[in-house]
Parts: structure tokens; C-alpha cells; sequence
């Protein structure tokens, strides 16, 4: 399962991210390097500042301190041109899917079509975008059902396709598998997996989960106290005898 | 896609529902609120609105006639009122019928009354004026009286004139002898004198009318009848009537005497000794005698009346109290 | 939310400061409710929401209220003699003041709710950051939507349901005073005025809007999770209601000085 990293360039890089809630430090001296094509997943306990990171890499949560870098550009300076470039080109798989409940499947995989057009030009058609994007989460009689109507399984899986249909380099995964009966995870992990291989897209994935984290990690950063506290492959800190990592694997 | 259409569609229909609703209801508004041919509007002029407001009532011997559609001042003391008035209601108001501003007893909103005329007149148009009680009433009564004063006051002038050439060291006789062209004049003020008295005459037969309007209680001036004033204008009315019979005899007189001197001048050309016969007629000197005497008085008591009337038309402008009107003119509409 | 753990004064600064993030946020919507591009078809859907899907509430509302104040008032008026007055007196109180602010206040109860429990809940749901992040502004396809045909449909609203209140009203004289469809509204159209139809119209789009705005305020800045939800439809109502009045109260103040009746 562990692939060898080899050096390839980097698409993200974070140096020193602060950020503040109140009087809740919640990142510290953050750093992290995200090298294309990379699986990196990131474990740490709840409300540790993992989706709060994830955010700030898509500008959707502003940072204190510190500079991140999303494929060569400079967060903190961001026309919106340059946002909307990095967001047609960063996917984000959110928590509990995000599907927008008032909209039909189709829709919902249109969403991002609408105004991300300058990726693609004008489609006049977007049916068969949308097909393929259904296809390679597995789930193309759905086009007309509403959220409601899908299983967390299923409504995950929409979720990716829409997340998908932009053609992103890099999909940022908030807590993928979080609400979901173990088999129906493993099966969201092998699909990530499938993606990540299919489009060739780097990967950053926040989880709890050791197992999802075993299967999909190339590398992995263990995030406590704000700070990235450990990193290394799978392997190299499930045999750690710091007891502060053994506590994520061992529980 | 099918179904956003009929959304659509649904939509459509119940936004245009709902301005449809609201043009609807904008026109009728309209309709009722005079643009709509239904009504014409005839006008009245006040003094004093006493809070009457655009919108207010307008009744006809009680029954709701209309509505008061504008209010505009046109001088300091006119104010025209316009009243739209219902045309089935139209027909019956005559052209003698008269406005007034009353209250609406039970809340207390101005409307404006219009009471029936009477059916000697015609019935008024769309665009007429019908007269109105209220101080500009009143106030065309009391120019009425100024106007008669000053004729008055003319008169007495005049008279006075003739009565200094008649009494000159001349003597009326002798002046009317010698000089022709001093009976012309005299002839001429004579006649002056007559017109002025006739006016007089008018005026005051006017006036009479008016006064005895004021014992009619139907009548919203008879809110004055009582009063001390109203008796003072009765007073100066009678002066003047009197004032005005005796100038009427002394004019009579002086005719006569004019024509009894132009009849001595021709016989004094026919050579039949006229100025004898006038020399030797003591009766005519004595006569002629007190008429100058007459004049004289009556042209001092004309005076002194005119300056009372004067005085007291001063103190009626001034003073005439139109709360007081008002009150009384409840009053008789209450008594009615 | 806990109010009764705070001072008062706390309790003033904080209404304060809330009172000022809402005046911003209304500026924000006119400023963007003018930029390009318009999601027509969001706003479309929106209006058939508030409009369309309200109509029968509101219009049963308003019917039942014109049939109750009439069938309440008329007794009284019987016994003062003024039996002829009551459709106009009936057309004065809907038109002018029952009929506008009660649909407000039904529509504050169903469409702020609702616009506050949505929002609210794709606030939570990350809906509206998934929004953000698929290059569409989700505060013009959310809030400027909402807000603008809320300010639209409630007008909309207020005519119809004042005229089933009127149309009630009439049922009741129909029925007990015998009067004609014609002489009832003729009656009616008399006693309005210009002056008592289009302050009440325009005090209309005011409360549409106060109920779009509050709406989206509450459900767009929901916090504390899925219980946040609820509290944000549960205070969008409220302060929708209160605002209602407030509106209402300074309408009325301007009519009044405007046309010194």
C-alpha cells in the first residue's frame, strides 16, 4: 500500500499558519507541503483546526499569521480571478456532503458548471459532463432524484462527482468518511482511491479514521496543539512508541 | 424543465392577479374621487373655512350631494371652494341656493350645507357660483352701506353748494333772474341731487330687504337679529331712509321752485312783469325762505348721520364677532 | 443566545451591534443586488415560493379576518345607527392598516421562518460554503434573491388578501345587512383615498423586505450547529415580527405628517 514519495513538485505549501478564534488559538506554526500527486492525510483530535486549515487553503476562512501558497499563488494576495482559478482547480469534498437539498441530482453536478464556465468555455450541452462524472462515482441512475432520497453512502458519492466535474488537480477531503457504517466507508475509501488514480489528483484528506487513513495515506501529518506534530508514512507512526501517537492508533 | 414552466406560469398569473386588483382599485378610486362624469362641480366663496378640508361632505337639505374637491385661496379674504356635486342632486339646487360651512354634529368634521333655493330660479350649472353665508356676506352688506354712505355724503356736498348760491347776497331769485346760466347749474345739481337720492332710495330698499331677512328664522342671517348691532344698523338704515325722503322733498321743492322761477323768467320775457309779480308774491319768498331753511337742516343732519354710519361701520368691520355668528347660526339650524 | 446570563447592558450593546450588522447587511444587498450577474432564475423560483406557495394562508387568513371584524363590529354599529358606515369603516381598517400588517405578520411566521431555517441550515451544512466554492456568490443567489422577492410578493400578497378580507367583510353584510355586491363596493371605493391606498401599498414593500432581510440575516449567520437552525427560524420570526410594527409605527408617523389628515 505505501509508495515510495518520490520528489515531485509542490502544489501547496503552508508556512507558519496562525489563526485565532476568540481566545481559542486553534493553529500555532502550522506547516505543510503538499507534493502533486500526493495522497497526504492529516489526523488529529475534533476541533483541532483540521476543516479550519482546509478552509483557509480555499479562502473560505481568513488566517492570522503565516502564508499559504496554492499552486504557486499567494493566498493572502488573491485577485478574484486568481480565487476563482484555484477554486476550479482545488476540489472540496465537504463534511456531510453539502448537497444542495433544494436541487435535484443533475443540478447539484450543474452547480459548479454555471459559473466555472471559463475552464470548459460555453457548454451549451451538459449532460454528458455530468454523466461521466456520475459514472465514475458509480451512481448514474440518480440524475433525478432529489438529496432527500439518497443513502449518506450515496449522498458522499454525489458529492464527489460534483466536486469531480471541474476536473480539479487537487481535492481537499473534509473527514470523508465521518457518519458513514464501515463498510460504506471502505467503499468511499476505495472510490477516493479509484479518483485519485483516474484523474491523477493530489489529495489532501482530514480523517479520524486509521483505517481510511491506512488505505489512502502516502504520508501523513498527525496535527495536535495547532502544530503538525508528527510526520511520516502509515507505517512509521502506527510504530511509534510516543505515547501521543500511539493514542490515535491504538484506540 | 416542464415543471419550472408551470411555476412560471403560476407565477404569471398571480402577480398579474394582484396588479390587476390594485389598477382595479386605483380606478374606482378614481372614479369616486371625480374623474369619473358623474358629477359637476359648481363653487362658492368664503371668507373663512373654518377648518372645512378637501373631501369633506357637501349636503343638500340634508342629503349627502357631493364632496369638497379643492379649496384655493385667491386673495387674502376669498377663498373659492369647489364642490363636486352629484348630478342627480344637481338638478335641485338652485341658482339662489346658498352655501354655508357647518359642523357635522356627531364627529365634528366641517361639511358644507346647501340650502334649497327657491324655484323662481333656475337650476344652477356645472362652473356656477352660488352665494354663501359666512363674513363675506356680510361684508358685501356692510360695502353695500359704504357705498350708500358715500353717495350720502356726495349728496351733501351738493346740496350744500346750492344752498350757498341760494343764500349768496343774490338771492335765489335774483340769480335765477339775471343769470340763465346759474339755473342751468342748478338745474344740473337738481338733477345730480335726484339720481343721488334715487340710489339712496335703492340702497336702502336693499338694505330694508336685508334687515328683514333678519327676522326670518329660517334664514342663517337672522343669527344676527338679536343682537345690539343689528339694531345699530337698523337705526343707521332708518337715518338714511329718512335722511334720503327728506333730500327726495326738498328736491321736489327746489324743482318746483326752478320751474316756478323759469316759468317767472319766460313771463318776465313776454314782458308780463315777472319781477313784480315775484316781489309781490310773499308767499313764494316765504316758502322759498324755509325751503333754504330746510336745506340747511337737512344737509346737517345727512351730515351727522353719514358720520355716525361712518362710525358704525367701523365698529361693525371690527368687531363683528364670527364665533358669535356662527353660534347663533347653529342655534337656528337647531331651533329649525 | 443565552440571555439571561447576561447583564443588561451587555444585552443592549449586543442588540446594538446586531441592530449595525444588519444595516450592513442591507447595505450589502443593495450593493451587490445591482451587480451583474442577476440569478433570475433563482429569484424566479423564490418569488413562486413566497408568492404562489403563501397565497392560500394568507388569502384564508384574510378572508376569515374580513368575515370575523365585520361579523364583530357590526352589532355595535347596528346599534348606533351606522350600519351604512361599516363598509367603509371595514375598508378604511383593512386597506390601511388590518390587511397589510397581518399578512406581513403571517408571511413573517411562514416565509421568514422558512428562509431562516433554510439559510440556516445550509449555513450548517456547509451548503453555503460549497456554494462559494463552486464560484457562485451564494449571497447574491441566496440572500439578494430572497430579499428582492420578498420585498416583491408580499406587496403582491397584501392586495389579494385584503381583497378576500374585503370580500369576507361583504359576505357578512350580504347575508345579515342585505346589501348588493355593487352597493357594498361602490361604498368601499368611495371611503378609500388615494392618500389611505398608497402609503399602505408602499408600507408593503417595506415589510416584504424587512422580511427577506431578517430572514437571510438570521439563517445566513446561523451558528451552534443543527440547534442553530431553529433558533435562527425561531428569531427570524421574532424580530421580524417586532420590526413589523416599528415599520408600521414610522409609516404611519410619515402619512400622517405628509398628508395632514
Amino acid at each position: 500500500m505505501i509508495q515510495k514519495s518520490v520528489q515531485k513538485n509542490v502544489v501547496i505549501s503552508i508556512r507558519n499558519l496562525n489563526k485565532k478564534f476568540g481566545n481559542h488559538q486553534v493553529l500555532e506554526g502550522f506547516n505543510l507541503d503538499l507534493y502533486e500527486d500526493e495522497s497526504l492525510v492529516i489526523m488529529g483530535k475534533s476541533g483541532t483546526g483540521k476543516s479550519v486549515m482546509l478552509k483557509c487553503l480555499i479562502g473560505l476562512e481568513r488566517f492570522d499569521q503565516g502564508s499559504i501558497s496554492v499552486m504557486g499563488r499567494n493566498m493572502e494576495k488573491l485577485s478574484s480571478e486568481d480565487l476563482s482559478y484555484i477554486r476550479s482547480e482545488v476540489g472540496f469534498l465537504f463534511q456531510g456532503s453539502a448537497l444542495y437539498d433544494s436541487m435535484t441530482v443533475r443540478e447539484n453536478l450543474e452547480f459548479p458548471l454555471r459559473r466555472h464556465k471559463i475552464k470548459f468555455g460555453h457548454i451549451k450541452n451538459t449532460t454528458p459532463l455530468i454523466q461521466e462524472a456520475l459514472e465514475s462515482v458509480g451512481l448514474q441512475h440518480t440524475l433525478d432524484l432529489m438529496p432527500d432520497e439518497l443513502s449518506g453512502g450515496m449522498k458522499r458519492r454525489v458529492a464527489l462527482a460534483r466536486t469531480l466535474i471541474l476536473r480539479p488537480k487537487i481535492i481537499l477531503y473534509d473527514e470523508p468518511t465521518t457518519g458513514l457504517d464501515p463498510i460504506t466507508s471502505k467503499e468511499i475509501v476505495f472510490l477516493i482511491k479509484s479518483v485519485q488514480q483516474k484523474f491523477q489528483t493530489s489529495s489532501i484528506i482530514i480523517t479520524h479514521d486509521v483505517d481510511s487513513a491506512r488505505h489512502l495515506a502516502d504520508r501523513m501529518i498527525l496535527l495536535i496543539n495547532g502544530k503538525n506534530y508528527a510526520e511520516g508514512t502509515f507505517d512509521e507512526l502506527d510504530h511509534s512508541d510516543d505515547p501521543r501517537i500511539m493514542a490515535f492508533f491504538k484506540s | 424543465m416542464q415543471k419550472s414552466f408551470y411555476q412560471q406560469l403560476k407565477l404569471g398569473v398571480f402577480v398579474l392577479t394582484g396588479i390587476a386588483l390594485l389598477v382595479v382599485a386605483t380606478i374606482m378610486i378614481g372614479q369616486k374621487q371625480n374623474l369619473f362624469g358623474n358629477s359637476a362641480t359648481i363653487y362658492a366663496i368664503f371668507r373663512n373655512t373654518s377648518g372645512l378640508k378637501e373631501g369633506n361632505n357637501v349636503r343638500f337639505s340634508g342629503l349627502n350631494a357631493g364632496k369638497v374637491t379643492k379649496i384655493e385661496m385667491i386673495k387674502d379674504t376669498v377663498i373659492m371652494i369647489s364642490l363636486s356635486i352629484n348630478k342627480d342632486i344637481l338638478t335641485h339646487i338652485k341658482k339662489d341656493s346658498k352655501a354655508a360651512i357647518t359642523s357635522d354634529g356627531l364627529v365634528g368634521n366641517m361639511i358644507v350645507n346647501i340650502m334649497p333655493g327657491s324655484d323662481s330660479f333656475g337650476s344652477v350649472a356645472s362652473g356656477d357660483t352660488i352665494q354663501s353665508f359666512s363674513r363675506v356676506s356680510t361684508d358685501e352688506i356692510l360695502n353695500t352701506l359704504s357705498e350708500t354712505n358715500e353717495n350720502a355724503a356726495l349728496l351733501t356736498v351738493e346740496m350744500l353748494k346750492i344752498a350757498k348760491e341760494i343764500t349768496s347776497g343774490q338771492g335765489l331769485i335774483g340769480a335765477l333772474v339775471q343769470d340763465p346760466k346759474i339755473t342751468q347749474s342748478v338745474k344740473a345739481t337738481l338733477f345730480d341731487i335726484g339720481k343721488s337720492a334715487n340710489e339712496a332710495a335703492l340702497a336702502v330698499s336693499n338694505l330694508n330687504a336685508f334687515i328683514n331677512s333678519f327676522d326670518q328664522p329660517d334664514n342663517l342671517a337672522g343669527a344676527i337679529r338679536d343682537t345690539v348691532l343689528a339694531n345699530q344698523l337698523k337705526n343707521i338704515i332708518l337715518n338714511i331712509e329718512r335722511s334720503s325722503a327728506e333730500i327726495g322733498q326738498v328736491v321736489r321743492q327746489l324743482n318746483q321752485t326752478v320751474k316756478n322761477a323759469d316759468q317767472a323768467v319766460i313771463n318776465a320775457k313776454d314782458g308780463k312783469g315777472t319781477i313784480n309779480y315775484l316781489s309781490n308774491d310773499p308767499d313764494l319768498v316765504t316758502k322759498i325762505d324755509h325751503t333754504m331753511k330746510n336745506i340747511d337742516e337737512t344737509v346737517l343732519e345727512i351730515r351727522q348721520s353719514s358720520q355716525l354710519l361712518n362710525q358704525n361701520l367701523e365698529a361693525l368691520k371690527n368687531t363683528w364677532p364670527i364665533k358669535n355668528y356662527f353660534k347663533k347660526m347653529e342655534k337656528t339650524s337647531q331651533s329649525k | 443566545m443565552n440571555y439571561d446570563k447576561r447583564s443588561l447592558l451587555s444585552g443592549i450593546k449586543a442588540f446594538i451591534a446586531e441592530t449595525g450588522d444588519m444595516a450592513y447587511f442591507a447595505g450589502r444587498f443593495f450593493r451587490e443586488v445591482f451587480k451583474r450577474p442577476f440569478e433570475f432564475k433563482e429569484f424566479l423560483r423564490q418569488c413562486y415560493n413566497i408568492g404562489n406557495r403563501s397565497f392560500l394562508l394568507v388569502g384564508i387568513t384574510g378572508f376569515i379576518i374580513g368575515l370575523v371584524f365585520t361579523l364583530q363590529s357590526r352589532p355595535k354599529m347596528v346599534e348606533l345607527g351606522a350600519d351604512a358606515w361599516i363598509p367603509s369603516m371595514i375598508a378604511l381598517a383593512i386597506i390601511r392598516e388590518i390587511g397589510p400588517l397581518f399578512t406581513a405578520l403571517i408571511s413573517a411566521g411562514r416565509i421568514g421562518s422558512a428562509i431562516g431555517a433554510e439559510l440556516g441550515s445550509m449555513r450548517v451544512t456547509e451548503q453555503i460554503d460549497a456554494m462559494e466554492v463552486s464560484g457562485t456568490n451564494p449571497f447574491k443567489y441566496l440572500v439578494v434573491t430572497r430579499i428582492l422577492a420578498s420585498t416583491l410578493m408580499i406587496p403582491v400578497l397584501v392586495i389579494l388578501s385584503n381583497f378576500l378580507a374585503l370580500y369576507g367583510s361583504f359576505l357578512v353584510e350580504y347575508l345579515k345587512g342585505e346589501v348588493s355586491f355593487r352597493f357594498y363596493f361602490d361604498e368601499v371605493f368611495r371611503a378609500v383615498k388615494y392618500t389611505d391606498l398608497i402609503p399602505s401599498t408602499i408600507k408593503t414593500f417595506f415589510f416584504g423586505f424587512a422580511i427577506g432581510l431578517v430572514g437571510c440575516y438570521n439563517g445566513y449567520y446561523c451558528k451552534h450547529g443543527t440547534a442553530g437552525v431553529g433558533i435562527a427560524a425561531n428569531t427570524a420570526v421574532v424580530k421580524t415580527s417586532l420590526m413589523l410594527f416599528i415599520i408600521d409605527f414610522v409609516v404611519a408617523l410619515i402619512t400622517d405628517i405628509l398628508f395632514l389628515s
